[in-house]
This record gives C-alpha cells, structure tokens and sequence, in this order.
C-alpha cells in the first residue's frame, strides 16, 4: 500500500470550459479512470470513455472451478488522489471504506451530491466496527477517490468535498 | 509458519525483523506514521499501512489501527519489536481475540514482567536470586525506615511502575530516606499515573549483567549466555558485550542454567531477558523483559543463532529443538548504539543525514535504517543504527571496532560515534573494568 502516489487531479471551480474537459480527458488517460464526473455551480460534466479491455490479470481464469465476478468499471484498486485539493476528505483511520450503510443499499453520495455538514460520506469498518465518516464541511461531492470495499490507510484521501 | 507478519515497529528493528521474515518466506507489512513515509522499514517491505499520525499515540502506539491494519492486509501476526507495544499485555490480548498472533510471551507473563513487585515476587518463587528489599510497596517514612534499617544503607527507593530510571532515587542514610521516598513517589506519580515505590538494597559498584533466554511455552528452555551492558548513561545502554569480560564458563553455566530452569518452570514462550546487577560473584535480579532486546544482536554474533528466526518459529507453534549443549560460545562480539546526539551533551541531534556511509568487512555489521538523504524526524527515540562488531576474542573484537568506528561516516547530524571512538582508548574499557557508573563517572571528569 505504500506505492508512489501519481500526480494530483486538479480541478478549479469557476472555469468551466473546454480547458476544463481537456484536462479531464487527459486526467482520465494518466489516472487510468473510464469515467470522470464533475459539478460545479449547478452545471455537470461528465468525461467517460469506451469500455476498455479488462486487464488480463482480472480475466477469469478458465481453468477455475469459480470464476471470480466481473469487476466494475475495470478500475483499479486505487485511484489517483488529490490531496492539495482544500475540500479533500482524509481518512482518519485504517479500515476498509464503504460507499453505503449496507450491501445493496443506496451509497451515502455520488459525484455532485450536495452535503452538510457531519452529513455521513461513507463508513469505515475498522475491528469490526463500522465508523461514519462525516463530511467536516458543507458543499458539492467533487470526487470519490475509492472503491467500494477498498483498504484504506491513515490520511488516504477519501472524498473531495468543494465548499459551498 | 505464518503467511505474512505486520511489524509493530518502526526503524532498524522494523528492518532487522523483515529480514528474519524474508529469510523464512514469510510477507511483511510495515506500519507507520505520517512521518516516517520514507522510512527504510516502509520502502523495504512487501505492503505498508499509514497507521496515523506522527505522535507514537497516534501510530506505533495506537491499538485500534494496528490491528485494523492486519484486518485489511491479512497479516496473521504481530511482531511487535522492543518498545511501543511489545510489553503492552493489553495488546497482545487484543490480538489474540482477534485471532491474530502475538509474536511474544503469554499476556499473563508480560502483565506478570511487567509490574516490578510482581516480578521480584516470582522470580524469588522460581529460584532467582534477588536484591534485598521491601517485601512489597512501602507506605510511609516509618515503614520505609524500618525495612531501611534492616537492609541496610545505601538504600533505593524505587517505583513499581518505573522504567528508564525515572522514579528512582539513593538514600546514602536515614536522614535521607524521607526527602528520596517523597521525591521517588512524587516523579511516580508524574511519570507513570501511578506512586506505589519500594525499597531495595543499593549496590556501589555493579555490573548489569544479562542472561538470553529462549522458551517455547510447553517447558523446554534455554539459556544463550549473558551480555554486559554495564556501560550505561541515564540507564540506557550504549556499549553492550557478549560474553562478559567479568564471568567465567562456570560462573556462566551457572547463572545461566538458574535461569533456564525458572522458564522452564514458568513455561516461558519465546526469547526473553533475565537482567542481574553483579557485585562480588553474587547475581541480584532486576526485571525481566519478556521481548526482543536492542542488544540482541551480541548474542547472536557469538551463538551464531537468529533470535528473531528462533522467536518467530516457536510464536507459529513449533518446538524448540536447540538444546542447550548446541549453544557455543565464538569468540566476542561489541555493539555501540550510534545515537543521533552531541557526543558530550547527549543533546538530541533531529535533522537530515547528508552523507552515510557504514563500516564493512569481516565482523561487522550494522543494523540501522538510516541513509543518505534521511531526515531524521523528532517524533521518536535518537538511535539511528547499532555498529555490532565480531571477533576471534576481546583484544581482536577492540581492534576491530576501533577499525570500524574510524570507517563510519555520517554527515549533516552529530552522532555518539566520537564518544566511542574515545571510550576506546580508555584503560578501564580495554580492560573491561567498568561497572554501571562508570560512564557516568568518566564523563563527569571530562
């Protein structure tokens, strides 16, 4: 989990052109996401590519008695991460990060939900405890930078929250 | 064996284990703090957790993370190595009923260890000799006066919660014994929450003499010889030695073999540490530490046996199956704790190492996470790294540190390398006639 932390996104309010959507698209490219979603003062945008080929080490193995569930998206585990940006939410503890109060439930937020604050972003089970981790500002769901069911490390930014 | 160990640690010890676990095919996972990213511990292991914050009481100390760490890595034990959590009997409960494995003692034994009376109460009860004392906590100055006077002076009054020498002071005579019970409980109550003090003989000129021991928890024990750590500021050790300038074999069969037979008898799991003062042929018991010791490493120099490997074998449920006629003694081994401090004031030295560059050749190693470039943050203790120096006997063993020492580079802090490097030339360490004042003793000439 220590690897080499890649390059921050960065995404300034206000300016939303086709600056903006270049440097999406070319974030999509170098964090290797198929889908960035974004929304700023009540206008969305959304930078998505075509389903690409999963990689290999994700195939199922067709020798496996029980192949293993498609993976989502064909994300990966970990996602590039901003941790400069100011309404980015670290993790505050160690524990596997869930995007909703139960599997199958609907997920506490998506990008461009509008939170309060103390309103629960997501839950961390940790000792098989499960912490809600609350938003600590008002403002728009700018990013979610994990999975459902991801590992997560102190500090490890979580969800960009812009202020607002 | 286990699949894969998450080391408690941090520093060269965090290394030192990983390379046991490497050499048994067992994964790591490293855990730290925000501020040891760059650790050595952290870049050398196979998966790593940031566990919190810089202050130990947010990472290294910090329960709940650690073991949700193991959660989400799988780890299947703990290794907590010396300091932090590795006497924490909390901790090694914790683990267990997470179904984690403690690399360690039982958590009766730590809890036993761990509180001084306690400890003296067993050892006395298993064989051990101990020092004259107070039978148990002494309440006032009449009490403490009687005992006193009964034991004899020079008394110390010590704390039963005390370590690293805080909580402890001398009473030369009666007349001091108030103001030394009142002081003593005062620094208790500070240090460690907590004013219980008693009283035990004071010993004017002993050795710290400390015998290796390695149990596998079902009644078979072994004792791998002492080492001298007499050479002491503060109560910290700096210079440590394997064997003793000051026993011979049966003195050592002895001693040792008092000991081997009190874990056997207790049913001792892993490696552990049965320290004696020594005056005049007689061993006085002071504590035990039921883990890993930074001096470790002298033992292993002269036994030729991996301590962390043995510990690690017997923690996954396997015999031990070393016998005590196995354990030779080769020759000599010294190690110097290179602390980042002025060599004369001790005054902790923080900041970035510049250019680093260990001693090599035949005898010498050097456990240590420190490189070029490091910054040394100022969360934590000052050791950056443990020159250990083996040799056919003594005189050699001196010749080569005094080599070694003079190869040792480490630029842009200030380090004890020159403190060695005249320790060295003193008589009284070439003839290994130091008892645990001395150090104190020889820097308070100048």
């Amino acid at each position: 989990m220590g690897e080499e932390r890649e390059p921050p996104m960065t995404a300034k309010s206000g300016d939303f052109d086709k600056d903006l959507i270049r440097e999406l698209a070319e974030l999509l490219d170098e964090t290797g996401l198929t889908e960035i979603e974004i929304e700023i003062e009540g206008r969305r945008v959304r930078v998505a590519r075509g389903a690409k080929a999963v990689p290999s080490s994700f195939a199922p193995d067709p020798g496996h008695a029980a192949p293993l569930p498609p993976r989502e998206g064909g994300s990966r585990g970990r996602k590039s991460e901003d941790a400069s940006h100011p309404g980015t939410v670290p993790s505050p503890m160690v524990g596997t990060a869930y995007r909703s109060a139960e599997p199958g439930a609907a997920p506490f937020i998506e990008v461009g939900t509008k939170v309060t604050a103390g309103e629960t972003l997501l839950i961390i089970e940790a000792m098989k405890t499960m912490n809600q981790i609350p938003s600590p500002h008002a403002g728009t769901v700018l990013a979610i930078l994990f999975d459902d069911g991801q590992p997560v490390e102190y500090g490890e930014p979580l969800v960009i929250v812009e202020r607002g | 064996m286990f699949d894969k160990i998450l080391i408690a640690n941090r520093g060269e010890i965090a290394l030192r284990i990983q390379r046991a676990c490497k050499e048994l095919g067992v994964a790591t996972v490293a855990v730290h703090s925000t501020a040891d990213a760059d650790a050595m511990h952290v870049r050398l292991a196979d998966e790593s957790v940031c566990i919190g914050a810089a202050p130990a009481k947010s990472s290294y100390l910090n329960i709940p993370q650690i073991v949700a760490a193991c959660e989400i890595t799988g780890a299947d034990a703990v290794h907590p190595g010396y300091g932090f959590l590795s006497e924490n009997a909390r901790f090694a409960e914790i683990l267990e009923e997470h179904e984690i494995t403690f690399i360690g003692p039982t958590s009766e034994h730590i809890r036993i260890m761990g509180d001084k009376i306690e400890a003296k109460t067993t050892a006395v009860n298993l064989g051990i000799p101990v020092v004259p004392g107070s039978p148990g906590p002494v309440r006032d100055v009449g009490e403490g006066r009687k005992i006193a006077g009964e034991i004899g002076y020079p008394i110390l009054v010590k704390a039963a919660a005390g370590g690293g020498g805080r909580g402890m002071k001398v009473a030369n005579n009666e007349a001091e014994l108030e103001l030394a019970l009142s002081t003593a409980k005062t620094e208790a109550m500070v240090s460690f929450g907590d004013d219980t003090v008693y009283l035990e003989k004071y010993l004017a000129h002993p050795r710290h003499i400390e015998i290796q021991v390695l149990g596998d928890g079902q009644g078979r024990a072994i004792h791998l010889g002492e080492r001298d750590c007499s050479i002491q500021r503060r109560h910290q050790k700096l210079w440590e030695e394997a064997l003793s300038p000051a026993l011979n074999a049966s003195e050592r069969a002895r001693i040792g073999e008092v000991v081997a037979e009190a874990m056997r008898k207790l049913q001792y799991r892993g490696v552990g540490t049965v320290e004696f003062l020594y005056e005049n042929g007689d061993f006085y018991f002071i504590e035990m530490n039921t883990r890993l010791q930074v001096e470790h490493t002298v033992t292993e120099m002269v036994t030729g046996i991996d301590l962390v490997i043995e510990q690690i074998r017997i923690a996954s449920g396997a015999p031990l199956t070393l016998t005590q006629d196995e354990i030779q003694f080769n020759g000599h081994a010294i190690e110097c704790r290179i602390n980042a401090e002025n060599p004369r004031t001790f005054r902790p030295s923080p900041g970035k190492i510049t250019h680093f560059h260990p001693p090599g050749g035949l005898g010498v190693r050097v456990d240590s996470g420190a490189y070029a470039g490091y910054t040394i943050p100022p969360y934590y203790d000052s050791m950056i790294g443990k020159l250990i120096v083996h040799a056919r006997n003594r005189n050699e063993c001196l010749m080569r540190l005094k080599r070694a020492l003079g190869e040792f580079v480490v630029d842009g802090i200030e380090t004890t390398i020159p403190l060695f490097i005249a320790l060295i030339q003193e008589p009284d360490v070439v003839n290994g006639t130091y008892d645990i004042h001395w150090l104190e003793d020889h820097l308070a000439r100048g």
